[in-house]
């Protein structure tokens, strides 16, 4: 079984879309839609090739070109793509989305397939120990309204549980369903407000949800998330000095790596990094940061540099008054 | 570049080019020092191309740098996928792919020659019958099409049951929308949704780390390998230095590390007499060797250190067998609860206890305590003492957090 095939191509795919369309169709409308779905400059490989009958895959007919497929044409599924659907259905979170007699039915059609890969062959060492109920049906009834209700646009009424322990009901619009592999939980992502312009982002643990009922009241408009989460970021990023120094330059550019980042080479052995987060990351950063120890330095913002001073200063301030005053004697 | 093409043919050495041009999004034409500036360039192109909408030019003294701006908070698809779906073909290729798979779809099975034959009648296009034979040959092997002996005769036919249940179940397209950007082989799981014309719309993943896409077919013979239990021969390129060494081991288990993204393989060493593990993205080749009989023996030790394991690492740098860290924490109580929530969350089986009102101990004993030094710096702020049998990380610790005084002017 490979990955690395041509029947997964990008031009493949390009080429099934434009078969499968009965109309005719001109050069000029091909062309737009390579453009669309191809990349950068798949156009010049692909054009080419059909106008000039290299891949016998049309007929032309005056200006227009008619597709040879007679079928109502469907790709079957290779023997890699059955591996990967059988490796799903022994995960714990397929439950969330197929009812028991689909996952049955799915299971029957794969019976002779190996899966690709089994839970048991995957160790996470470092995830947490708390991840979500997915067994739990009262969890699995609120995935799916919220799933529903988030492809609706539908405004859902949520009863939640806050960490400080205080029950809160609410009206929120579901934008994504987050999950954090570290974690091993879903977050909502959540629109709240009435007015698509002025909508604010929040962020709601499902496992603190207690019920979720789904309203007739839908949002008229499609929000931008993207835009409102890149709005939310500080204006000034976070700026770190890194000296490549026991590898920690490759082991900050993999670790930071799920954050929006810009380096640049300051001189032979020295980088600058900028990272773009917002508040609710704020915390998460910080440690993160703090895990690396001398290794990266916080140069800005002011903010993020206050707060890890600030921690910094509470660990001097433990070390001089607790017992443990020996191993600074030891270093100093 | 006349003949510069979009597709390429190999993989390893785009996976390369991809894998630097993501981690460090800084290098410029000179810094490539091993690759020549036509290699460059094309590779630079390519990048340009697959990945148009993430690619960032930035203009610095030394010349223009191109990186990748992914901010996976955004993102509804990993974008290193279509690095996957690069693959070149011939126009033989494509052109059979399309008619044989049309003219089968009724599910009828049909000898080489017959298709052959069919080629020319129904869609005007000329095929020598070894050309389709190979071609139908390829696509059982891929899974595409099923093959029926007939007496002498071979028949190829395709069977459609899957792709149509698939396309009727909606609910099997948020799985796949879900998976493909949350599970280890998602690219698999992407080119599922891009057969059944589905986008993702409805989730995100919070830690994703995009760039571990480009070792699935390393990982994806590594599983093999285990499924067969059959002992691999490893070619790695170090990381820091470059150099390429072989070694073999019988791989036993992927360690994921989800802080990061890091995956490793982990194996036993039958020289050493060791486990060992590997980094998926520092492995370039993987080859099958014999069966191991002792496979099962070796998985079955490796779970009973797994309650020592807390990393990667089975050995520590003092040579003692275990080491034992204590920490001692400062928790506000009762508002600071989450302080000794996160110790049992994230302790790895470490036991903590309330020694007295405001301070909590956490205790493990690991094989290198050493790895559990990022970790515990988390705690800054809070930690009132921090014991370890190797003494060296004791000390690691304390001049670190000397150093960090004084790089940020803190105290006298």
């Amino acid at each position: 079984m490979e990955i690395f095939s041509e029947i997964y191509n990008c031009y493949y795919q390009v080429l099934r879309h434009l078969l499968c369309t009965k109309a005719p169709a001109t050069l000029e409308e091909m062309r737009s839609q390579v453009c669309q779905e191809g990349f950068l400059e798949s156009m010049l490989s692909i054009i080419p090739k059909l106008e000039s009958g290299s891949w016998n895959l049309l007929r032309k007919d005056g200006n227009l070109y008619l597709s040879k497929l007679t079928s109502d044409f469907t790709v079957p599924i290779s023997a890699l793509e059955r591996s990967y659907l059988k490796a799903l259905l022994n995960d714990a979170r397929i439950g969330l989305f197929l009812t028991p007699s689909q996952t049955a039915s799915l299971g029957s059609m794969l019976a002779e397939t190996p899966p690709l890969w089994k839970p048991e062959q995957f160790y996470y060492y470092d995830r947490f120990a708390d991840g979500d109920p997915y067994q739990d049906e009262n969890y699995r009834r609120i995935f799916r309204t919220l799933l529903g209700a988030q492809k609706n646009r539908q405004y859902v009424n949520i009863d939640y549980t806050s960490p400080q322990g205080k029950r809160v009901h609410h009206y929120y619009v579901p934008a994504r369903l987050e999950y954090s592999v570290k974690n091993d939980k879903f977050r909502l992502l959540a629109l709240e407000g009435r007015h698509p312009q002025k909508m604010k982002l929040a962020i709601l643990n499902i496992s603190r949800m207690q019920n979720v009922t789904a309203t007739d009241q839908t949002l008229d408009a499609a929000v931008d998330l993207n835009q409102i989460i890149r709005d939310s970021y500080e204006k000034e990023p976070l700026r770190l000095h890194i000296t490549n120094k026991r590898n920690a330059l490759e082991r900050a550019m993999l670790h930071f790596a799920n954050y929006e980042k810009n380096t640049k080479k300051v001189d032979e052995n020295n980088y600058e990094c900028l990272i773009y987060y917002n508040k609710t990351m704020e915390t998460e950063l910080l440690i993160e940061v703090l895990s690396f120890g001398p290794m990266l330095k916080v140069v800005g913002n002011d903010s993020f540099l206050a707060d890890l001073k600030t921690r910094l200063l509470k660990q001097q301030t433990l070390q001089m008054v607790s017992s443990s005053t020996p191993h600074i004697t030891e270093t100093s | 570049m006349s003949n510069f093409q979009e597709l390429i043919g190999s993989f390893p050495k785009t996976r390369e080019y991809v894998r630097d041009f993501f981690v460090y999004g800084f290098k410029s034409r000179d810094e490539f020092k091993d690759k020549s500036p036509r290699t460059y360039d094309n590779e630079r192109r390519r990048l340009e191309c697959w990945l148009a909408p993430y690619v960032r030019k930035d203009y610095a003294a030394n010349g223009s740098n191109i990186s990748l701006a992914i901010d996976s908070n955004l993102l509804d698809v990993n974008p290193l996928f279509q690095v996957w779906k690069t693959k070149s073909f011939t126009d033989y290729d494509i052109t059979l792919h399309f008619l044989i798979l049309d003219l089968l779809q009724n599910g009828e099975a049909l000898t080489a020659d017959e298709i052959t034959c069919r080629l020319l009648s129904a869609y005007d296009t000329l095929f020598d019958t070894q050309t389709v034979r190979r071609k139908c040959n390829a696509y059982v092997k891929a899974g595409l099409l099923e093959k029926q002996k007939s007496g002498k005769a071979v028949g190829y036919f395709l069977d459609n049951t899957l792709a149509h249940w698939l396309k009727l179940h909606k609910d099997v397209y948020d799985a796949l929308a879900f998976y493909q950007i949350a599970e280890c082989f998602g690219i698999v799981g992407n080119v599922l949704t891009d057969q059944l014309d589905f986008c993702n719309g409805s989730f995100r993943v919070k830690h994703s780390f995009c760039v571990h896409t480009l070792e699935d077919e390393i990982l994806l013979d590594l599983l093999e390998a285990m499924n067969r239990k059959s002992s691999v021969q490893l070619t790695i390129k170090g990381t820091r230095g470059g150099n390429t060494v072989t070694t073999a081991c019988i791989p036993l288990q992927i360690f994921v590390s989800t802080r990061s993204g890091r995956r490793f393989l982990c194996g036993y060493m039958s020289g050493s007499r060791r486990f060992s593990c590997f980094r998926l993205d520092s492995i370039k080749t993987v080859t099958l060797l014999e069966k191991s009989d002792r496979f099962d023996e070796y998985r079955e030790q490796l779970d009973r250190n797994r309650s020592h394991i807390w990393g990667v690492s089975f050995q520590g740098s003092e040579g003692q067998h275990l080491e034992r860290l204590t920490m001692t924490v400062q928790v506000n109580e009762p508002y600071d609860h989450y302080i000794v929530e996160r110790l049992m969350r994230e302790g790895r089986g470490g036991i903590v206890t309330r020694i007295k009102p405001d301070v909590y101990q956490y205790e493990t004993t690991v094989f290198d305590c050493n790895e559990m030094l990022p970790w515990v710096r988390t705690f800054i702020g809070r930690i009132l003492s921090l014991e370890c049998t190797a003494k060296s990380v004791e000390r690691r610790f304390y001049q670190d957090l000397s150093i960090m005084y004084h790089m940020y002017e803190i105290g006298g």
